[in-house]
């Protein structure tokens, strides 16, 4: 049974359309990458899973069940606009955010307790959140949104904004609450944290669909024709004619190979003519980055300007 | 409801913790008291009693002016008289004035050769004797008018009939005082109403204001609804501001106890009960509707400085309001006490004036109630409906249209 299920969900605001018939499915036990370019529909869709704004037409499914208010209770929800009282003390903050989505206020300051301490921001609790840096704001913040003990998990732009160190700590907590079974649900623009942590993806743009399956689908359906090679030497080998396109970032290169049938046969010529004129220290034939999946489907879809009114995202 | 519950919970604590509140609770009856006490410093009226002491040459007058000042009660003025003086009785005086009890003393020198009357010399402790003047003034001339009666040959129990103080008819006059501290009451609630309602009524849009700029809505939207957000925020707000007042009413009430307090003798505070449930039900009607706007206005604006371009129309009517709140006093059943107790965004306000002066007949009250409450009604589901829009809107203001079309999403 899928926990989030859209169906030809569209939704209209005054002239923009800010999703367009979007269909998705998101199962138990999964990490979920919701991507698209800024102004795409994903905070509209969000919205819309979690009942902030109702759909024009479609259906949203949460739990198997057409959308209901107090299922909301199992959604823990960071929304990409960061929030909290300003005046308010964390202890206080939390537990208000714990009572609202159903605990009685024990058991949200003790599960408040916990979590600060595994967040690493335990110094923060009895402080007011004003004086606290906008990272653990983010963190305390992530936190609220967990207390519940949530089974889908939807975080809009989770670490943006945070540095290394933190951004692991997030990720990792996201990926041990996967482990636990719960449904993850992220939305980014930073395709590498995407190709490390998802399971499964969907690309939006204009409020479309442009892609969505799991990782390993979405890469299988690209050949393998890029090519990362590091050298010394002349880089006259880039013109080679199988080579569609090269950029050279001094002495190391990413090549993309012109459409054929046998991409391997001209990764060999490639590497062949290379040898020539350089020393190769390392040479790899590779799939396409999500990140070039991306903006190849996204430029490749009408370039329409995006004028956001109420879609951040 | 629960939700509810907790949104209103959360807004009265922070609220009645935050250091403004107390601020606010204490300054203002505290500026009003001083002001009261300061007033009453300076006319002396606070002291009740004086010692004075006499000095003359004449013992008899002494004698005479000591008893004359014992009839008085305000203050009530005890003295002793000194005659005749010797050359240290100043010094002595003065040192008792520093030192003892003494408040003042009064210096008869005889009259000169050719002067008709002796010469007073009143030296008081501080200027904060006017009251003690005042009396001693006026019982010196009864004296004196008493021995020149005497002294031209009329008996002392004629001069006494003489000086009787007349008997007035005074219930006329007590009427009117009663008239007036009614008016006194219907003002200060008027404005009580009136600054609770414009103050908790900004509160509000001001605090839907703060939670859009600080983005804390759609945390709170992913579990509640915008009606529940709303009618939390009114009532917590509310309910601060009923605390607040409730605190002052108090503190009046005692404060005008005699005796608790001395500053406070003159001013009475006495509420019939039913007036007290009136000014309860009026207020919190007229609070829940300005607040509703208010909440309507933060919602569709998202930044304080346009608040502040919207809120003329918050406060038109009460400015309205407190335009005629005059006339309404002096004349309850006229013309414009009328029309404005019926308008709704002044009924609050005004019909609460009317009810507190001169009660107006039943069905007025309850017309006014009934376009009141409906109005309440509606200014609430148009309300909820911008509301629930409006929070997640940020930058630009919404146009008419817009809104209309806002009111008609589901």
């Amino acid at each position: 049974m899928p926990i989030v299920e859209l169906h030809q969900v569209r939704k209209a605001y005054d002239t923009k359309i800010a999703v367009h018939g979007l269909s998705l499915k998101i199962e138990p036990g999964t990490m979920f990458g919701l991507l698209g370019p800024n102004g795409s529909g994903k905070t509209s869709s969000i919205r819309m899973m979690i009942g902030i704004t109702v759909p024009d037409s479609g259906s949203v499914t949460l739990f198997g069940q057409p959308f209901e208010r107090k299922n909301l209770t199992r959604v823990g929800y960071l929304p990409e606009e960061r929030g909290l009282y300003k005046k308010m003390n964390v202890l206080d903050q939390l537990v208000f955010l714990g009572q609202l989505h159903g605990l009685d206020a024990e058991t949200a300051k003790k599960r408040s307790l916990i979590w600060c301490e595994r967040m690493d921001i335990s110094e923060a609790i009895p402080k007011k959140t004003e004086e606290l840096s906008k990272g653990m704001q983010q963190k305390i913040q992530f936190i609220a949104s967990l207390l519940h003990e949530p089974e889908l998990i939807i975080m809009d732009e989770p670490f943006s904004g945070l540095d290394p160190v933190n951004a692991t700590l997030l990720q990792d907590t996201l990926v041990d609450l996967r482990r636990e079974g719960k449904a993850v649900l992220f939305s980014t623009h930073r395709m590498d944290q995407v190709e490390k942590l998802c399971d499964e993806i969907a690309l939006i743009a204009n409020g479309q669909l442009l892609l969505s399956g799991s990782m390993r689908e979405v890469k299988s359906t690209y050949p393998r024709n890029r090519i990362q090679i590091v050298f010394e030497g002349s880089d006259g080998f880039l013109k080679h004619p199988a080579i569609a396109e090269a950029k050279n970032y001094s002495g190391q290169a990413e090549i993309k190979l012109a459409a054929a049938a046998d991409l391997a046969g001209a990764a060999n010529a490639v590497l062949a003519e290379a040898l020539t004129m350089a020393r190769i220290s390392r040479f790899e034939v590779v799939e396409p980055t999500l990140e070039e999946i991306f903006i190849e489907r996204v430029t490749a879809q009408s370039p329409a300007p995006v004028n956001g009114v109420l879609t951040h995202a | 409801m629960h939700n509810v519950w907790l949104i209103a919970k959360r807004e009265y604590i922070e609220r009645i913790r935050a250091r403004s509140f107390m601020v606010m609770t204490v300054l203002i009856p505290t500026l009003m008291g001083g002001l009261l006490w300061g007033v009453g410093m300076t006319t002396g009226k606070s002291r009740t009693n004086v010692n004075i002491a006499i000095v003359t040459q004449d013992s008899q007058f002494g004698l005479d002016l000591q008893e004359e000042l014992a009839t008085h009660k305000h203050p009530q003025i005890g003295a002793k008289v000194i005659s005749p003086p010797e050359a240290v009785t100043r010094a002595e005086l003065e040192a008792e004035m520093n030192h003892k009890g003494l408040d003042g003393y009064l210096w008869v020198t005889p009259p000169a050769p050719g002067h008709a009357s002796p010469t007073f010399e009143w030296k008081p402790k501080s200027k904060n004797y006017l009251n003690t003047q005042n009396e001693l003034g006026e019982s010196i001339r009864t004296v004196l008018t008493k021995e020149g009666l005497a002294k031209s040959g009329l008996g002392s129990a004629d001069v006494n009939l003489l000086m009787q103080p007349i008997d007035l008819d005074a219930t006329d006059a007590s009427k009117k005082d009663a008239a007036s501290a009614a008016q006194a009451s219907a003002f200060g609630l008027f404005f009580i109403m009136y600054f609770v309602i414009v103050f908790y009524g900004m509160n509000v849009a001001r605090s839907i204001i703060e939670e859009k700029t600080s983005r804390i809505f759609e945390v709170l939207l992913a579990t509640i609804k915008p009606e529940e957000m709303m009618a939390g925020k009114v009532l917590g707000v509310g309910a601060v501001g009923l605390t607040q007042v409730a605190i002052w009413l108090v503190a009046a009430a005692a404060l005008s106890v005699p005796g608790l307090i001395s500053l406070g003798s003159d001013i009475s505070f006495n509420l019939p009960a039913s007036l007290m449930i009136y000014f309860v039900v009026f207020f919190l009607l007229g609070y829940i509707l300005y607040s509703g706007l208010a909440a309507a206005l933060g919602a569709m604006t998202s930044s304080e400085q346009e608040l502040q371009q919207m809120n003329i129309f918050l406060m038109l009517p009460l400015i309205a309001c407190s335009g005629v709140v005059y006339n309404v006093i002096s004349d309850p059943d006229g013309m414009i006490a009328k029309v404005f107790s019926f308008i709704p965004f002044c009924a609050p306000l005004i019909m609460y004036v009317r009810i507190a002066m001169h009660r107006p007949p039943w069905w007025e009250i309850a017309l006014s109630l009934t376009g009141l409450v409906v109005t309440v009604l509606a200014i609430l589901w148009i309300a909820a409906r911008i509301y629930r829009v409006g929070v997640l809107m940020y930058g630009k203001k919404p146009n008419l249209p817009e809104l209309i079309r806002w009111l008609r999403y589901s």
